[in-house]
C-alpha cells in the first residue's frame, strides 16, 4: 500500500526507537544501510549482531507505521533529517570518535560552513557573565565566526543572542538535549523561534522528544566535536560545562576560559582551568587569534553605550569585578545612597550594570 | 414580677446595648435563658444562682425567664451575669426597680458572689456610656476609657445590693483618668550601616507605603521591622482611643491605657486565618490585622504563611476595614495598618546571592507563593544583604529615630494639606494634579514601561513613592528624574515569574 520509505526516513525511524541509545544505533548503521536496517530491524526474524535479543523483540514489537508518523512530524516541525555519510551531514563530525549517526535539523545549513567556536557556561550566570557572554557572541559572528552553543539559560543563551544580534548571519548553531523542536526551558520560547531562520538547532533526537537528565552530558559530546575552539565564560568547579570541556580535551579541541573574580563560584571553573593551562579570554580578539585570525583585519567593536557621567565613573570604579549591594558602594564611595541609587539608575539604563535580586555589578570587561 | 436592665453585649470591636429582661413567675421551678443567648450566656444561670445564694441572697423557687433584647443575632458574654442578676433581684422584690432605672450593669459573676471583669470593657461601656454604669472593681481603668456619664466599680454583688438598697454608700473610687502606656520601641540609630534599608523605612513612614524586605538570614530585616513604629507620628487621642478599644475588645486589658505609640504586630507564620482577619464562631474577635491598626503588621518569612492568610489580607489593605460575616451575624472592624513583609529570596538563604545554589525552578516556586496581586500591594520592595564588617564598625553613630521621625512627620502633614490622605492613598487619578512628573522623569518611566520592565500598576505605584521621596527631601512641586530613579531602587524587581516591577 506504501512505497518503500526513504534513506532519511529509515534513520530517524530507526533513531525514534524505544531503548535507542547512540551505540545501538551506529551498530546498526555501520552494519547495513538505513533501508536494509529498517527492514531487518522491523521485517526479519534474524537475530541483530551486537544488540541484544530482547532489545529487538521490543523494537519488532513497536508499530511499523512509525517511520511515515515521523515523516510527517519532521515536514509539519520543519525538521531535516542528516545521516552520517550524507553530503549535508557535518564534516567535523564524520570522523569523530563518537560522532552521532543520525541528526535533527531546523535551520540553516551553511551555519556550519563557517570558522565555528562554542561559547558555554553555567546557567547560573553573573551579570556580568552574561554581558560577556552576549558581547563575545556578537564580536564573533561580526567577524564571520559561528557560536556554537547548547541554549540552555544563563551563558549559552546569551552567547546567542549575541550572535544573533549581528547583521552576519547565519552564524549561530544551537545543539540542544532535547528534539529540536522541543522548547526548553519555556522562557526560550522566542530565541528558539528567531535561531533556525537566522542560524541551525541540531540535535540527535527525534521532534518532539523531551530533553531528559541524561541527555544534557550526551548533547556535550556533539557541542564539543562541532568546535574548533571551546570558551568556557563562567563555570562552576563541577558544572556541566565541565563535562563539555572533557570532551573536547578527548578530541584535541582548545579550550579557553574567561577569568574570574575568586570570590565568586560561578568563575571557580573557569578559573581553575585556567590554572590547568588553558588559554584566557579577556575579549573576542583573543579567540580570534587562536582561530588564526589576523588581529589587525579584525572588525573593530563597537561600544555604543553612553559615556558615564563622573558620578558613574565612581560607582563603576567602586563595584569593580564582583557584585556589591548598593550599601556597599555607597560605603565604598562615600556617596548618599539617593545619590548612588540616582547613578546606578543612570548607569542601568546606559547598560553599564545590571543587578540581580540587589547585587550590582559593572558590565565592563 | 418583672425587670429590665441595660447591660451590653461586644460585636467585633464594638459593644452593643442589650437589654435583659427578667421574669420571675409561679410554676414548676426552672430557669430558662431565652433571646438567642450564645453558649457562654447559658453557663451564666449557673454562676448567678451561686453567686445569688453566696451573697446571702434569696433565689426564687419559681419559674425564671430570661429574655435577652437586642440587635445581633447571638448575644451573650459572660458580662451579662451582672444584669441577669440585678434583674433578678428586683423581679423578686430584693432591689427597688427604681434605683436601677438609669443604670447599666456589665460584669462577669463569681460563685462567691464577686465581680470580675471580661473582655471589651471599655468598647462595652461604652454602649451604654449615658447610663450609670456598674463594673467589676478590676476594671475600673478600663471602663474608664470610655468615658461613660457615671462609673461605679463594686467588688461584689451583696456590696453592690446595699448600695441600690440605699442600705450602704456606694465603694469609693478614685477617678483618676488612664495614663498612657507606652511600648518601648527601639532606637534606629542601632542599625549600623544599611543606608538603603534606612532609606526604605523612611519612605514606607512618611508615606504608609507597604514594604516587603527580601534579604537572607541575618540581613536585619526584623530589627528593621521592630523600628518602625518610632518612625510613625504618635498616635492622635481619637487613634489612641481606637486602639485601647481594640485591644481591650481582644482581652488584652493589661494594655488598657491609652497608648500613644504606634502598635506593633508581628505574628507567626503559623497563624491560622481567623487569627490574622478576625473572626470565630460564637463572639467575633478582631484579629492581629485589627490589632495593628494605626501602627505595623510585621510579616515574617512571609512566605511561610499559608497562601490563604495572605491572600485574606488583600482587601482589608485596600478597603482599610475588615468585614467578617458569619451565618448570624456580620461586624466591620478597622484594619488600617502598614504591612512589612520579609521573605528570604530563596530557600537555601545564602548571604550573597551569587553563590545560590537553588535550581531557577525552586526560586521561582519559593517565590511564586507570594501571590502576584499581594505583592503588587508593596510599594516599597528591598533588596537587603548582610552588613558587612565594614558597615558595623564603622560609622560613629547613625540617625535617631526622632530625626527621621520629624521629617516622616512633615511629610505626613503635607501630605494631609496637600491632597488629604497620605501618599500611598493617592488614587490613580490624582497623580497628575498631585505627583506631576518632570519631562525627563516622565522619558526615565516611559522607556521602562515600554522595554516591559515596569508594569502599568507598577508605574503608578513608582510615582507614589517618588512622590513621598521628594517631599521628604522638600521638593513639593515638580517630580524630578532623579526621585524616580530612586523610586525604581525601591522597587526591586522579583525574580522570574512574578509581576516584573
Amino acid at each position: 500500500m506504501n512505497a518503500t520509505p526513504g534513506r532519511s526516513a529509515c534513520a530517524a525511524a530507526l533513531a525514534s526507537l524505544p531503548l535507542q541509545t547512540p551505540l545501538r544505533l551506529r551498530r546498526l548503521l555501520a552494519m547495513w544501510s538505513p533501508e536494509d536496517a529498517w527492514n531487518i530491524v522491523m521485517h526479519s526474524r534474524a537475530s541483530v549482531f551486537g544488540i541484544s535479543d530482547s532489545v529487538v523483540a521490543v523494537w519488532r514489537g513497536h508499530d511499523t507505521s512509525l517511520v511515515w508518523r515521523l515523516e510527517e512530524q519532521c515536514r509539519a516541525a520543519g525538521v531535516w533529517v542528516t545521516v552520517r555519510g550524507d553530503p549535508s551531514y557535518p564534516a567535523a563530525l564524520t570522523d569523530d570518535i563518537d560522532a552521532p549517526s543520525v541528526l535533527f535539523c531546523i535551520g540553516r545549513h551553511e551555519a556550519l560552513d563557517h570558522r565555528r567556536v562554542a561559547v558555554i557556561g553555567t546557567r547560573h550566570a553573573t551579570q556580568a557573565g552574561r554581558h560577556f557572554s552576549q558581547t563575545l557572541g556578537r564580536q564573533l559572528a561580526d567577524n564571520g565566526v559561528t557560536v556554537v552553543s547548547g541554549l540552555a539559560r544563563g551563558i549559552d543563551v546569551e552567547a546567542h543572542r549575541g550572535a544573533l544580534d549581528s547583521t552576519n548571519e547565519p552564524h549561530a548553531v544551537a545543539v540542544v538535549a532535547g528534539g529540536p523542536d522541543v522548547v526548553y526551558p519555556r522562557e526560550h520560547a522566542s530565541i528558539w523561534k528567531e535561531l533556525p531562520l537566522r542560524g541551525l538547532i541540531v540535535s540527535e533526537l527525534p521532534p518532539g522528544a523531551k530533553p531528559e537528565p541524561f541527555r544534557f552530558p550526551q548533547r556535550n559530546r556533539i557541542l564539543a566535536a562541532l568546535s574548533e575552539v571551546v570558551v568556557v565564560v563562567e563555570s562552576r568547579e563541577t558544572g556541566g560545562s565541565m563535562t563539555t570541556v572533557r570532551e573536547a580535551m578527548k578530541r584535541d579541541i582548545a579550550v579557553m576560559a574567561v577569568p574570574g573574580s575568586p570570590h565568586v563560584q560561578s568563575s571557580a571553573g573557569t578559573n581553575g582551568l585556567l590554572r590547568d593551562g588553558c588559554a584566557p579570554v579577556t575579549s573576542a580578539g583573543d579567540v580570534l587569534v587562536a582561530l588564526g585570525f589576523e588581529h589587525r583585519m579584525l572588525t573593530p567593536f563597537v561600544d555604543t553605550r553612553p559615556e558615564p557621567t563622573a558620578a558613574g565613573r565612581v560607582v563603576l570604579a567602586a563595584l569593580g569585578d564582583t557584585p556589591r549591594t548598593i550599601d556597599e558602594v555607597a560605603l565604598a564611595t562615600g556617596m548618599p545612597v539617593v545619590e548612588v541609587a540616582v547613578a546606578l539608575g543612570q548607569l542601568g539604563s546606559g547598560g553599564w550594570v545590571a543587578d540581580s535580586d540587589g547585587w550590582w555589578e559593572a558590565l565592563t570587561r | 414580677m418583672y425587670a429590665a436592665i441595660t447591660s451590653a453585649t461586644l460585636m467585633g470591636t464594638a459593644g452593643s446595648r442589650i437589654v435583659v429582661e427578667a421574669h420571675v413567675g409561679p410554676g414548676i421551678p426552672a430557669f430558662t435563658v431565652v433571646g438567642l443567648p450564645d453558649e457562654g450566656c447559658k453557663e451564666s444561670r449557673d454562676r448567678v444562682r451561686a453567686a445569688l445564694l453566696s451573697s446571702g441572697l434569696e433565689w426564687p423557687n419559681r419559674r425564671i425567664t430570661v429574655n435577652l433584647v437586642g440587635s445581633g443575632e447571638r448575644r451573650g458574654g459572660a458580662g451579662l451575669d451582672l444584669a441577669i442578676a440585678v434583674g433578678l433581684l428586683v423581679a423578686t422584690g430584693q432591689v427597688p426597680a427604681e434605683s436601677v432605672s438609669s443604670c447599666a450593669f456589665v460584669a462577669e459573676l463569681g460563685l462567691d458572689g464577686s465581680l470580675r471583669t471580661t473582655a471589651g470593657m471599655a468598647p462595652l461601656v461604652a454602649a451604654v456610656d449615658e447610663c450609670e454604669v456598674v463594673v467589676a472593681e478590676g476594671a475600673h481603668d478600663e471602663a474608664m476609657l470610655a468615658r461613660p456619664s457615671r462609673l461605679r466599680a463594686v467588688p461584689t454583688l451583696g456590696g453592690l445590693v446595699a448600695a441600690l438598697r440605699g442600705d450602704a454608700p456606694w465603694p469609693d473610687i478614685d477617678v483618676s483618668p488612664p495614663s498612657p502606656v507606652n511600648d518601648e520601641i527601639p532606637d534606629l540609630s542601632d542599625v549600623r550601616g544599611q543606608p538603603l534599608a534606612r532609606l526604605a523605612l523612611e519612605v514606607s513612614a512618611a508615606g504608609l507605603h507597604h514594604m516587603l524586605m527580601i534579604g537572607p538570614p541575618g540581613a536585619g530585616k526584623s530589627m528593621l521591622a521592630r523600628r518602625l513604629p518610632g518612625l510613625l507620628p504618635r498616635l492622635t487621642h481619637d487613634e489612641a482611643f481606637e486602639v485601647a478599644m481594640i485591644r481591650s475588645a481582644a482581652g488584652m486589658a493589661h494594655r488598657a491605657g491609652l497608648a500613644t505609640s504606634p502598635p506593633y504586630r508581628a505574628p507567626h507564620h503559623s497563624i491560622s486565618m481567623v487569627a490574622m482577619v478576625g473572626g470565630g464562631s460564637s463572639h467575633i474577635r478582631p484579629g492581629e490585622i485589627t490589632l495593628a491598626s494605626h501602627g505595623v503588621l510585621f510579616l515574617d518569612e512571609m512566605g511561610e504563611f499559608s497562601p490563604g492568610v495572605l491572600d485574606a489580607l488583600r482587601q482589608p489593605l485596600e478597603e482599610r476595614c475588615v468585614r467578617i460575616a458569619r451565618a448570624h451575624s456580620a461586624v466591620e472592624m478597622p484594619a488600617n495598618c502598614l504591612v512589612v513583609a520579609a521573605t528570604n529570596p530563596c530557600p537555601c538563604g545564602v548571604a550573597v546571592r551569587i553563590n545560590c545554589e537553588c535550581a531557577p525552578a525552586a526560586r521561582q516556586r519559593y517565590l511564586r507563593r507570594l501571590s502576584g496581586p499581594l505583592l503588587d500591594r508593596f510599594d516599597v520592595r528591598v533588596h537587603l544583604a548582610r552588613p558587612t564588617t565594614a558597615e558595623l564598625t564603622g560609622e560613629a553613630a547613625a540617625e535617631s529615630s526622632a530625626c527621621v521621625a520629624e521629617r516622616v512627620a512633615r511629610v505626613h502633614e503635607l501630605s494631609l494639606r496637600r491632597q488629604g490622605c497620605t501618599n500611598s492613598a493617592i488614587t490613580g487619578d490624582m497623580l497628575d494634579d498631585v505627583a506631576p512628573l518632570a519631562d525627563d522623569a516622565m522619558a526615565s518611566l516611559r522607556s521602562r514601561l515600554d522595554d516591559g520592565s515596569l508594569t502599568g500598576r507598577g508605574y503608578h505605584r513608582v510615582r507614589r513613592v517618588a512622590r513621598t521621596l521628594a517631599d521628604l527631601d522638600g521638593e513639593h512641586g515638580l517630580i524630578t528624574r532623579r526621585w524616580v530613579d530612586v523610586a525604581l531602587h525601591l522597587r526591586a524587581r522579583l525574580d522570574v515569574g512574578i509581576t516584573p516591577r
